[in-house]
């Protein structure tokens, strides 16, 4: 095997990881806020997917789709967060989980209902051929997911650094009640944190449909990003996208290696793993529950 | 006549028309019944667990999907006589369950929900990835069944072996209930540390739950193989799990009778919204989330807060 393969393989496992780094983000701001982990986050990104079928349908340009859908995802993850989630916020664990899962599912067959189980392309003008370079293909579709996870990254980390609402949310995520006390609103710090998942996971769908085609089980990828996420440790930003990163270099490098059968079963063997030896992921801090 | 016997009465009545129902009813119909019993076996074994002891499994269609594959496997390759094929496949369920319950000791809430989800996808990865053996996602067809060459048709060996397995499940979790091991259930579902302290093993509890459970989740899968006649693995997904535990929001947590009403209403369901059958999936999802929202005690609550109000 040669160095420009294992360098083509590099590729490709930064960009699969890259998807699966912003699905898990996406998974792990509201949940540092409001401890609420949301199964339908994979409807989300199928939803935003479509809604940029549909706009790209008006005959818009892909430059004004990209934000309008982030736009869209924004308010509907507000809507999802005050109709659905806010009513059950003191439920039992289960509860929460189920419900989250049943907002998915409504999500998922609405739109089978319409659009049936049809593949869509989407056409961007990123879809132009691939760029050789040191002996690497180079797609430029991946290479635009590579560049918006990194600028998303960025924004994160400079949002809950030095923005105001960010440092918000970073208190709600400590203690609901200390940060009631010193002013902030917590309800619309949590609307926002799960306003900004929903965004992030639009984003995710928008990025991912030229890759893989709309169809309805596009949310599936949600699975990954959980592990990518369990990888991190979810009460970590930082983790999640590491997480993401190390599952898609070592899904495409065992997927080379050993082929696609252990390539489809390591992400689920290393989510147990890893629940059973370091519950709190790489980067979380274990938890310190008093009784 | 008074509320005791009029209740046996009832009872009297509904086993009567479960015996005779084959030979009352037509093929669509009886195949409705059919359904709606390995329906009570599965919501009954899923109720132990997530009802009585508190343990969220988004898995256990998997367990469904061993047992139905285990049974189908078992007949189509070795021609097992039925009965031994259900009770290996039963066997092949719990060792599922062992395997899921084992790490899920030490989990709660949203990662044992991960654990099991993650079992489900590697379930469900390892029936598409061995086509040879399993058929893959082209799906399995069940071969003639073994009864010994018993002279009787078929239809009504499957149907009374059904029967007296939905009898024997709801029995077997009626005593489990009432006895030492429901209430260390009900212990550790309203404070795992609380019952440790009273001296119960929760680990050991938490992995007897899953393997029963998934006992009687592998059971109603061999048997719905039975039924159906054939299989694969888009039956034994996310949204089966999902629908499963409809079954047992809607009916109500931790009842047996819950789990026969929740099962019973959901199995007639879909066939009421036949002529809409795009929207089951979401007829369900809404209803279970409504019933999340409004009903959280279920059938059997609102029934009984009825009674309550005259």
């Amino acid at each position: 095997m040669t160095a420009s393969v294992l360098l083509q393989l590099l590729v490709s496992g930064l960009s699969v990881g890259s998807i699966y780094a912003i699905v898990a983000l996406a998974l792990v701001i509201p949940f540092k806020a409001s401890g609420i982990l949301n199964f339908g986050q994979g409807e989300i990104v199928t939803v935003g997917a479509y809604t940029a079928l549909v706009l790209v349908g008006f005959g818009m340009s892909y430059w004004l789709v990209l934000p309008l859908t982030v736009v869209i995802g924004l308010l509907a993850g507000i809507v999802i967060e005050r109709g659905f989630i806010r009513p059950i916020m003191a439920a039992p664990e289960f509860t929460l989980v189920i419900a989250t899962f049943a907002v998915g599912l409504i999500l998922k067959s609405a739109i089978r209902l319409y659009w049936q189980d049809n593949p869509f392309a989407l056409e961007t003008p990123l879809n132009a051929d691939p760029i050789h370079f040191a002996g690497v293909v180079l797609n430029p579709l991946y290479l635009w997911v590579v560049l918006c996870t990194l600028l998303l990254v960025v924004f994160l980390a400079y949002f809950f650094k030095y923005n105001r609402l960010g440092k918000s949310m970073r208190a709600v995520s400590q203690s609901h009640d200390a940060a009631r006390l010193m002013g902030i609103g917590v309800e619309r710090v949590l609307m926002i944190s799960w306003g900004m998942s929903a965004a992030i996971g639009a984003l995710a769908g928008i990025l991912l449909a030229p890759i893989v085609g709309i169809n309805p089980e596009m949310g599936h990828l949600v699975l990954k990003a959980l592990v990518a996420a369990v990888i991190g440790g979810f009460t970590s930003l930082p983790g999640a996208f590491f997480g993401g990163i190390a599952l898609g270099l070592v899904e495409t490098y065992s997927g080379a290696f050993f082929g696609s059968t252990m390539k489809n079963i390591i992400p689920f063997v290393l989510l147990v793993v890893f629940l059973l030896i370091r519950p709190y992921g790489l980067f979380g801090k274990p938890p310190v529950v008093r009784i | 006549m008074s509320g005791q016997s009029g209740r046996a009465a009832l009872w009297w009545l509904t086993g009567l028309a479960l015996i005779v129902a084959p030979f009352a009813l037509g093929t669509y119909h009886a195949y409705l019944v059919n359904l709606a019993l390995i329906n009570i076996i599965l919501a009954i074994g899923l109720n132990l667990l997530t009802g009585n002891s508190g343990q969220i499994s988004l898995c256990h269609s998997s367990f469904m999907a061993i047992g139905a594959y285990g049974f189908t496997l078992l007949n189509n390759l070795y021609h097992w006589p039925v009965p031994f094929a259900v009770v290996a496949a039963v066997l092949l369920a719990s060792i599922g369950g062992y395997a899921v319950g084992y790490p899920a000791r030490r989990l709660s809430g949203i990662y044992l929900a991960l654990a099991t989800l993650a079992f489900l996808a590697l379930t469900q990865v390892v029936i598409e990835e061995f086509p040879d053996l399993t058929g893959g996602i082209r799906g399995l067809k069940i071969e003639a069944m073994n009864w010994f060459g018993l002279p009787i048709d078929h239809k009504y060996l499957v149907y009374f072996l059904l029967l007296g397995c939905t009898a024997l499940g709801v029995y077997a979790a009626k005593q489990i209930m009432d006895n030492r091991l429901g209430r260390a259930f009900d212990a550790i579902r309203t404070s795992p540390q609380g019952a440790q302290a009273l001296g119960i093993p929760v680990a050991e509890i938490k992995l007897t739950a899953f393997v029963i459970s998934a006992a009687y989740a592998g059971l109603a899968g061999a048997l719905l193989s039975m039924v159906v006649g054939f299989i694969d693995p888009v039956e034994f997904g996310v949204s089966a799990a999902i629908r499963y535990i409809t079954f047992i929001v809607i009916g109500g947590m931790g009842s047996v009778a819950g789990s026969i009403a929740g099962a019973v209403a959901l199995t007639g369901l879909p066939e009421a919204l036949r002529p809409v059958k795009e929207y089951s999936d979401l007829v369900y999802a809404a209803l279970l989330l409504l019933s999340l929202l409004f009903m959280p005690n279920g059938l059997v609550g609102l029934a009984s807060a009825l009674r309550r109000k005259p």
